[in-house]
């Protein structure tokens, strides 16, 4: 049993980064697929374009953070808390991540047909980065409460 | 349902639908669309083609008949699995038959019995053939200043009001897909509209005839009447 509850520690301590590094890749995937096809239809300003694909990417920083914040000597009195912090960070990181990537494709679609709206369009992508950024601080804050 | 990003790449790389209609130049060829669409995967490509292929005049044989036509939707429509084409389809369906009702009955057309076309709608209008609008002023709208002109013998104007009508059937349901399958589907009817409403574009008709017209009065000044050319 207390196998168990260790590698759900362990599982926990991992997850922010592995569900984090998933989401910025999916993301920016996804992202990137536009600014693709939006280059071949423009004829400039192709660098925001590449700009605006790489938000996601933040989402894995915001793991390793969190990865780091919990790694210590998973215990089975401390093994819970990790496992709960841990992936639920991480799930919530992976939404926001795959999600922003939507947002920046969006963004830059219709950035492509009407420039003149490339910061306003963006003002979802961002806001998806503000629940990835409460997600990331308070799974820091929380985790300061386990031994 | 089909994957929400599956083609990210080739709506962003398509210029917008709206801009079809405004800019002066037509922003995408066909030749260039066609080139876009080799990016569908082989069973949305077929998709695709049935769709068109059931949808355009151009695919028709002049000497169709009415049973051919609705077998051919019939037979389309059983190709077609996502829900949002099948209900593109079925709303241009109405509409035809709603337009072909309204030109039967304007030609003096005695009422079908049965059913009439096909689509929700093709009971209904013979049961209502004596109503100016089949009672279909509800769900068609657009059905009254359809039938004012066909009276008016005005058939540029009709055809511009249904290929309106289509547009913003189309554009309704664009605003739920942004980049799957559905969206492009939508988009390349969208643009068949387009070059229909560039075809039937009156201006340009009459500057086409102009020039026509001058080129043939060109060559009418080089022609001998005594039968060689100078």
């Amino acid at each position: 049993m207390n196998e168990l509850v260790l590698t759900l520690g362990w599982l926990g301590i991992y997850a922010p980064m592995a569900l984090g590094a998933a989401a910025s890749a999916v993301g920016c995937a996804i992202a990137g697929q536009a600014s693709i096809g939006a280059m071949t239809e423009t004829e400039g300003g192709y660098g925001r374009f590449v700009g605006v694909s790489a938000f996601p990417s933040t989402m894995v920083i915001y793991g390793i953070v969190i990865m780091f914040t919990l790694n210590r000597d998973v215990t089975p009195e401390n093994a819970g808390g990790l496992f709960g912090i841990g992936i639920l960070s991480g799930i919530a990181l992976m939404y926001c991540g795959i999600w922003q990537g939507r947002a920046c494709a969006a963004a830059i679609n219709a950035t492509k047909e009407k420039p003149e709206i490339f910061g306003l369009s963006l003002a979802p992508a961002a806001i998806i980065e503000g629940f990835g950024v409460f997600a990331f601080v308070f799974a820091l804050v929380i985790s300061a409460g386990i031994s | 349902m089909s994957d929400r990003d599956a083609y990210i790449a080739l709506i962003s790389s398509l210029p917008g639908s709206e801009r079809l209609f405004i800019a002066k130049q037509p922003p995408l060829s066909r030749l260039r669309l066609e080139r876009r669409l080799t990016a569908l995967t082989p069973e949305d490509a077929r998709v695709l083609k049935v769709l068109e292929h059931a949808l355009n005049w151009s695919d028709y044989d002049m000497d169709v008949t009415d049973s051919q036509a609705i077998q051919r939707c019939k037979d389309a429509l059983r190709d077609i699995p996502q829900p949002t084409l099948r209900e593109v389809f079925t709303e241009r369906m109405d509409l035809r038959t709603a337009v072909a009702a309204l030109r039967l009955r304007h030609q003096g057309g005695s009422p079908p019995s049965g059913s009439f076309g096909l689509g929700r709608w093709s009971r209904h209008i013979t049961a209502n053939w004596s109503d100016p609008t089949f009672k279909l002023d509800g769900p068609m709208p657009w059905m009254k200043e359809a039938r004012q002109l066909l009276d008016a013998k005005d058939p540029l104007g009709l055809e511009r009001l249904l290929l309106s009508v289509s547009h913003k059937q189309l554009k309704r349901h664009a605003a739920r897909h942004y980049f799957d399958f559905e969206a492009v589907a939508i988009y390349v009817l969208i643009w068949n509209i387009f070059d229909r409403w560039a075809q039937s574009n009156a201006q340009d008709a009459a500057k086409r005839f102009e020039h026509l017209a001058q080129q043939a009065m060109a060559g009418a000044a080089e022609i001998d009447f005594d039968g060689a050319t100078a």
